[in-house]
């Protein structure tokens, strides 16, 4: 029922969009007319006016049509023909006579008549996206979908199922059987990358661009699979547009990996969160606009009282803080806000109108990061607030992640014990804690060598990312160690999925020149509501973990309160 | 589909003179939100559908051939029962000096232009649940 009414709308929508596509595409060539008008000189204050009106109107309704970059090029023209254009109509008079323009007019009109070109190519493929709700979230807690394009004859069937064992979503279509690949690209709007043979890339390639929207196709990239891995061949199929290539017989843990790269790169296209701290209420909601405009998540608080359970319920990327709130002081609130320890790395950006160095210095050392000089025009603001979200993600990506799987660390999957106790004491529902060890690892590393040892680690991250859910928390805990929260789970289904997860894992083959080795695990599980404190908690699973090692390993043991 | 209708308005007017807009934003109002909404394609338009139609929540574009957004808001006030009626500016121009004289005027919120069909009505429940907040 609701599916059929959400299907509905998008048919609406995107008939609206067809409709709309040609309306602007008169538009603009009703303004390369005055573009042209413009080159030669006699472009008059009228047509000023009129191009000026034209822009606003593309620049404040592109967007509602899923056509945000034409939109934002129409904002960016008609700012540029702002003062002027109000100066004129104020004058009113002579509306008749020639003016000058700014040299980038006409240029910016052809540019923009590229953009809906772009787009009425795109016209028959229908379903524009509607801008940032359609996120794409990859990675951990969604499993990764493949679509392996095989014509019967080249045996990539055998690879997909290889990589279902990885635990990613395989989808194997006849690439000859043109609707049949129409329906796959199209079902699988999620899809991390296209799986073909070399020889095939040419046609592939084709058809992923005659059944995606550019801004689609360029998130699923096509990788290839061939015998020939000469550097001649591998230049042609770079040159037709392929993003890799795997020499045969192909390295799955290698594949698994790049793949699995792929999808949490893509979920990164996240914009930001930011905490917008000011006690003028309107200027804050002036930000708050300007910011969610431009796609980023903006609050403000403006009682400092009501800042700090704000920042956990709202978990900024980075706050924004007046130098001055009412009778608080900014500088002083940021030093309040670092006596919490997770939020010593958070970055807490000025926005001040002090000038004077010393005065900023001060503000520094007492905790403020950087200093946004007011007043702050809007795009400044959005440029050099989008720019710190990113570095501050990346920051904590790295602060938080382990570099080899991109788990999280040690002590951060530690926190997550203790969290989660805390939840399951609030709510009472059971929980289950991991402790997972790979089987003889050292044999491993002093067999195949270190490399090999860190595909297995992060062959068995990659498993684990695919088959839980986004709501579980994995960690690495030590070298060959995994720590896994699974919130809402009662032991029994946890030894259940643990159980499953380490018969795919043994099952796979990881390969060495002409032999292949294969690798077991052992997991200990112990329930986290049973325990006083964390600590106890994971004392309680290692104990498990190591019965297991005692007991012939390969498999999960549960902890019994003896 | 539809919102939880608790404390929102059923009935919504928007006045806007671009035709496609008030197409999507029908959509928006109706098919996404839930709301009741009636389209109208100019300030007088709207003085006229206004009584009949009895709206809960007006949505006005600022910039409109002949009567503008503001004076609308102005002229509506001046009708039997629209004295109250929460009004929200649609706007593609923000800037502070404007959204502060909007609010002079007795504007619950603006929303900024170009606005995202799938989210209008969520945008005009934060607004909503804002303004009861402000004393």
């Amino acid at each position: 029922m609701a599916s059929q009414e959400n299907s509905d709308v998008s048919a609406k929508l995107a008939a609206l969009r067809q409709k709309f596509l040609v309306r602007a595409s008169a538009d603009i060539e009703a303004l390369r007319a005055y573009a042209e008008q413009a080159r030669r000189g006699e472009l008059s204050a009228e047509g000023l006016i009129q191009c000026y009106q034209q822009l606003h109107r593309l620049a404040g309704s592109a967007g509602t049509f899923g056509l945000a970059e034409l939109g934002v090029a129409a904002r960016a023209l008609e700012k540029k023909l702002k003062s002027q254009a109000e100066e004129l109509t104020d004058a009113d008079n002579s509306h008749s006579q020639t003016i000058e323009v700014n040299d980038g007019f006409a240029d910016g009109i052809d540019a923009l008549a590229k953009l809906i070109e772009v787009k009425s190519e795109n016209r028959d493929q229908g379903q524009t996206t509607v801008s940032r709700g359609d996120a794409f979230e990859g990675s951990h807690g969604m499993q990764v979908s493949v679509i392996v394009m095989d014509d019967g004859r080249e045996g990539l069937a055998s690879l997909g199922a290889e990589m279902a064992r990885y635990g990613f979503d395989c989808r194997t279509v006849d690439r000859h059987a043109t609707a049949a690949v129409q329906e796959a690209l199209a079902d699988t709007p999620g899809a991390a990358a296209i799986l073909c043979s070399d020889s095939a890339v040419a046609d592939v390639m084709a058809l992923r661009n005659q059944f995606m929207a550019k801004g689609a196709r360029r998130r699923l990239p096509v990788i290839c699979v061939g015998a020939d891995a000469s550097f001649g061949n591998k230049y042609h199929v770079a040159k037709l547009g392929a993003y890799a290539f795997f020499p045969e017989p192909v390295d799955v843990p290698e594949l698994a990996e790049r793949i699995e790269s792929l999808a949490i790169e893509r979920s990164a296209g996240v914009q930001g969160r930011v905490l917008i701290v000011e006690d003028d209420t309107e200027l804050a909601e002036h930000y708050c606009l300007v910011l969610q405009s431009a796609g980023i998540e903006a609050q403000t608080v403006s009682d400092p009282l009501d800042l700090m359970p704000t920042l956990s319920a709202f978990q900024p990327d980075i706050v924004l803080m007046d130098v001055q709130i009412g009778d608080y002081s900014g500088v002083t609130l940021a030093r309040l806000i670092r006596f919490e320890p997770r939020w010593l790395s958070l970055p807490i950006i000025y926005l001040s109108s002090e000038d004077d160095p010393d005065n900023q210095l001060e503000a520094l050392s007492k905790g403020a990061d950087e200093f946004l000089m007011k007043p702050v025009s809007d795009d400044y603001l959005v440029r050099s607030v989008r720019i710190r979200c990113y570095r501050a993600r990346q920051l904590s990506e790295l602060m938080n992640r382990d570099s080899l799987t991109g788990l999280l660390k040690h002590s951060l999957i530690k926190q997550e014990v203790e969290k989660e106790l805390a939840r399951c004491r609030r709510d009472g529902h059971p929980s289950s804690l991991v402790m997972l060890d790979l089987d003889h690892f050292k044999r491993i590393n002093d067999t195949w060598g270190h490399r090999y040892g860190d595909i297995v680690i992060r062959t068995l991250a990659n498993l684990l990312r695919n088959r839980l859910r986004e709501t579980d928390m994995i960690g690495r805990y030590g070298g060959e160690e995994f720590l896994v929260v699974l919130p809402q789970c009662p032991v029994p289904a946890a030894a259940e999925l643990i159980q499953g997860i380490g018969e795919s894992f043994a099952e796979l083959a990881f390969s060495v020149g002409e032999s292949s080795f294969q690798v077991t695990l052992s997991a200990g599980i112990a329930a986290i509501n049973d325990f006083p404190n964390g600590e106890d908690a994971l004392e309680a699973a290692d104990q498990a973990l190591y019965q297991r090692k005692r007991g012939g390993r390969n498999g999960v043991t549960v902890y019994s309160l003896q | 589909m539809v919102a939880e209708r608790e404390g929102l308005p059923q009935r919504v007017m928007y006045v806007e003179d671009d035709p496609d807009i008030r197409a999507i934003a029908e959509i928006a109002l109706q098919d996404v939100g839930g709301f009741t909404a009636r389209l109208c394609e100019s300030g007088a338009h709207a003085l006229k559908v206004a009584p009949e139609f009895d709206p809960e929540l007006v949505l006005l574009d600022v910039m409109m051939p002949g009567m503008d957004g503001p004076e609308t808001l102005r002229a509506l006030r001046e009708l039997p029962g629209m004295a109250q009626v929460p009004v929200i500016f649609m706007t593609a121009r923000l800037q502070r000096s404007e959204i502060d004289e909007y609010r002079a005027l007795g504007a619950a919120g603006v929303i900024p232009k170009p606005f995202d069909p799938m989210t209008l009505s969520e945008q005009i429940s934060e607004i909503l649940a804002s303004a009861q907040m402000r004393p």
